[in-house]
């Protein structure tokens, strides 16, 4: 059997990109380093347009990867985000990293494993490229070498994460020692063959979804996310919070859906205890805090919350025990059009906190006050993500609350929609705190603050995108529809 | 090769006891030992005793890159990492919340084992050959090498790429994080 | 020597492991004990390889996984043991109790 090796294109050219900015590192000056995020940028912007253009489906090593509408829609998403960060971490690069070199070509990595998460369909490749993403952020978060902050995050992260992966590792081989197999398709075939599940099958899924929690940041395990957000890099949180989640859910999107959908009674229950946990700890644990970074640490936990809820609410269970997979597809589209609308209003909200902290270092939520003064355009991006976040009407942040709660209540989970909503009303107090910062409070600085070039046409794109997003959803609706269809056939 | 018949062969049955006791009694001192330094040469006693496992098993290339790469490399690193950072007798006490967690610890032994006792492999629908029974099973992991070099640079080839992306985006940040600059 | 004490061999080993990280306070430790941890996921797999009677195609794929284990913990490990080495050089201690300053 061939293999068609052109579906891996993109990947190649991304890997190709990183080993170029590594070697460019080499060879160029001190003073020019300061273009290599431009070699990355421009590269990734050409990288796109090739996988635009030249998508094909199929599959490559009888079936260890799936290229589909999923995967592809993915991968752009990743090629995007991947170009903010860079872009955003510019400044920052520029005055607090040594190895300009290295930091850009890590990230690049990280993209790369990004990608091959969503297109890997068998758990032991699904497991490389969660690692290949993991030791690019442990490294990444402990790159500011001379700050203790960074240091000591980056110390939690990769042992919390080397445990994970060790969890995630006996699950997976559980797995195979009770199925033989670790392809997705197979282990959906295999757990409809069987009549009762093996209790140490059970033991295999509870450790791998254990682990997977830990990388999504979901209650019990859940504890590491504040503190490793608060010590790394800015441009890293803002990773942390979008990529290495974006990357885990589409992975465990495709885990579930399939392989797992036919077992929904078995595993749904779990799904919404962590979910109800995972909503409630996130967003009460945000009313208290005092560093900005924290705060949409525990936010970005509830925002795991809702899509754990809809992960639970991919099948829905009859009285009489069996499994109807109807309204599957609706579901997976609020999950999909949830997660983007999430990293885009996180971005906006990450970019503009990014902004101020490169004019005054500062990120605890008090120096935010009188931002509106110093700088209108940074507070009205600020404010329309924070109201993004919490769900107001306009923004992507209440369209793709509106899909996903619905698609969850038409699965007959209306109390869980209701605790959705619930806590959507609690984390809107915490998010007008910082609005109330920014437009009342008056702050001891009143100098105007600089916003670069680049930052603000970042920040311009992503405040369009938030409110076409809200406004107009079709568009996307319609290439998200394409991808569940995708993944449920 | 190790030939057919291995279990029910006595020197192999008493070895494998021998290993396994002496695996289990080092990582119980690699937990509990209170020197850093002693804990670490437990370890690769430990490693040692996977690798024996592996060999009795008929699993050599996998005892081979296990001895290399446990004993050799991490090891290494491990001592390293203990003589670099000068803790050898200090740091080394246990949490306040030690009862709390050996029973978590304990939990899930128990947990495990009754799983362990309760399931009956040889009832298991799945792609194994139904005929075998468990107790008269003979380990064949034999001659395996070839197929496993084929399978790792046919079907598991982007793994095998991946993983060298890994190793190099491993190398370059440890080395970034921990290299002075002139 | 049957499938049954590979099992029971890898569960004390992987709870050792889990007892050792939850109850240590030197980061060195902590990695020791995940590699415990992963010993005995390599047992587990190996036993599973062994005794299961998979055919020879599921058989090599469970070495493949082992190797797999085995290359990414080594890489892991001297990351980690980087990162332990910066906070010690900026810090003069690797116990997880005295990393203290994030706290909300």
């Amino acid at each position: 059997m061939t293999n068609n090796f052109s579906l891996l294109i993109p990947e190649f050219l991304v890997t190709g990109l990183a080993f170029l900015i590594l070697s460019l590192d080499l060879f160029v000056s001190e003073k020019r380093k300061d273009y290599l995020v431009w070699v990355g940028v421009i590269g990734l912007l050409i990288i796109l347009g090739i996988t635009l253009l030249t998508f094909t489906n199929g599959i490559l090593y009888q079936g260890l990867l799936v290229f589909d509408d999923y995967t592809n829609l993915f991968r752009i998403f990743f090629l995007i985000a991947g170009i903010i960060v860079l872009i955003s971490s510019n400044e920052f690069v520029k005055s607090n990293i040594k190895y300009k070199g290295e930091f850009y070509g890590i990230l690049i990595f990280t993209i790369l494993a990004g990608m091959l998460l969503s297109s890997s369909s068998e758990l032991l490749t699904a497991y490389i490229s969660l690692e290949l993403l993991s030791f690019g952020l442990y490294v990444l978060v402990a790159f500011d070498r001379y700050n203790m902050k960074s240091n000591e995050s980056g110390v939690k992260y990769v042992l919390l994460g080397a445990f994970s992966s060790a969890l995630i590792l006996y699950g997976i081989s559980n797995i195979y020692g009770v199925l033989g197999t670790t392809r997705f398709d197979e282990i959906s075939l295999m757990l409809t063959s069987i009549d009762d599940l093996n209790p140490f099958l059970i033991l295999g899924f509870i450790f791998l979804f254990a682990g997977l929690g830990f990388k999504l940041s979901a209650v019990p395990f859940h504890m590491w996310a504040p503190d490793v957000y608060e010590g790394s890099p800015l441009p890293i949180t803002a990773w942390l919070s979008v990529g290495s989640k974006v990357a885990t859910v589409s992975l465990v999107l495709r885990l579930f859906c399939e392989s797992l959908l036919q077992i929904g009674n078995e595993w749904q229950l779990i799904i919404i205890v962590l979910s109800v946990a995972t909503m409630l700890i996130g967003n009460l644990g945000a009313l208290v805090q005092k560093n900005i970074k924290r705060l949409l640490a525990f936010s970005s936990i509830g925002h795991m919350g809702y899509i754990l809820m809809g992960i639970s609410a991919l099948i829905s269970v009859n009285e009489d025990g069996s499994v109807s997979t109807e309204m599957t597809v609706l579901v997976i589209n609020g999950i999909i059009f949830y997660v983007i609308a999430y990293a885009i209003t996180n971005f906006a909200a990450f970019v503009s906190v990014i902004a101020v902290f490169n004019h005054s270092g500062q990120d605890s939520i008090s120096d935010f006050a009188g931002l509106s003064k110093r700088s209108p355009f940074l507070s009205l991006v600020l404010v329309c993500s924070m109201f993004s976040l919490a769900g107001l009407p306009v923004f992507a942040g209440f369209t793709s609350k509106f899909y996903l709660f619905n698609a969850v209540g038409a699965q007959d989970l209306l109390w869980l929609v209701a605790l959705g909503i619930v806590t959507s009303l609690i984390s809107l107090y915490y998010y007008l705190m910082i609005a109330r910062q920014m437009y009342i409070e008056k702050g001891a600085d009143s100098a105007p603050i600089k916003v670069s070039s680049s930052i603000r046409i970042i920040l311009m794109v992503l405040l369009v995108a938030m409110i076409i997003g809200g406004g107009f959803p079709s568009p996307l609706m319609d290439l998200i529809q394409l991808a569940s269809e995708a993944l449920i056939s | 090769m190790i030939s057919q018949g291995i279990a029910s062969s006595l020197t192999v049955e008493i070895s494998f006891w021998v290993i396994s006791i002496s695996t289990i009694l080092s990582a119980i001192a690699v937990v509990q030992i209170k020197d850093l330094f002693r804990a670490s040469l437990f370890l690769i006693l430990t490693f040692l005793g996977v690798a024996g496992l592996f060999i009795l098993l008929g699993a050599e290339f996998l005892a081979g890159i296990q001895l290399m790469i446990y004993v050799g490399a991490i090891s290494v690193l491990i001592i390293f990492a203990i003589l670099m950072t000068r803790e050898i007798e200090i740091s080394n006490q246990s949490h306040y919340m030690r009862i709390l967690v050996s029973m978590v610890a304990l939990g899930f032994m128990l947990l495990a084992i009754s799983l362990i006792t309760s399931t009956d492999w040889n009832l298991i629908d799945s792609r194994s050959f139904p005929q075998n029974q468990t107790d008269e099973i003979i380990a064949t992991v034999q001659n395996s090498i070839p197929t496993l070099s084929k399978m790792l640079l046919t079907e598991y080839v982007l793994a095998f790429e991946m993983v060298g992306v890994l190793l190099l985006a491993a190398v370059l940040g440890a080395l970034a994080l921990v290299r002075e600059k002139k | 020597m049957t499938i049954i004490h590979f099992q029971f061999l890898s569960a004390i080993l992987f709870s050792l492991g889990l007892y050792g990280v939850l109850a240590r306070r030197s980061a060195v430790l902590i990695l020791m004990s995940i590699e415990l941890m992963l010993n005995a996921v390599n047992i587990n797999l190996i036993g599973f390889v062994a005794f299961r009677g998979f055919g020879q195609e599921i058989q090599t794929f469970g070495q493949v996984l082992i190797i797999f284990v085995i290359t990414i913990a080594a890489a892991e490990l001297a990351l980690a043991i980087a990162i332990i080495l910066r906070i010690y050089r900026n810090k003069n201690s690797v116990n997880v109790d005295e990393m203290n300053i994030l706290k909300g």
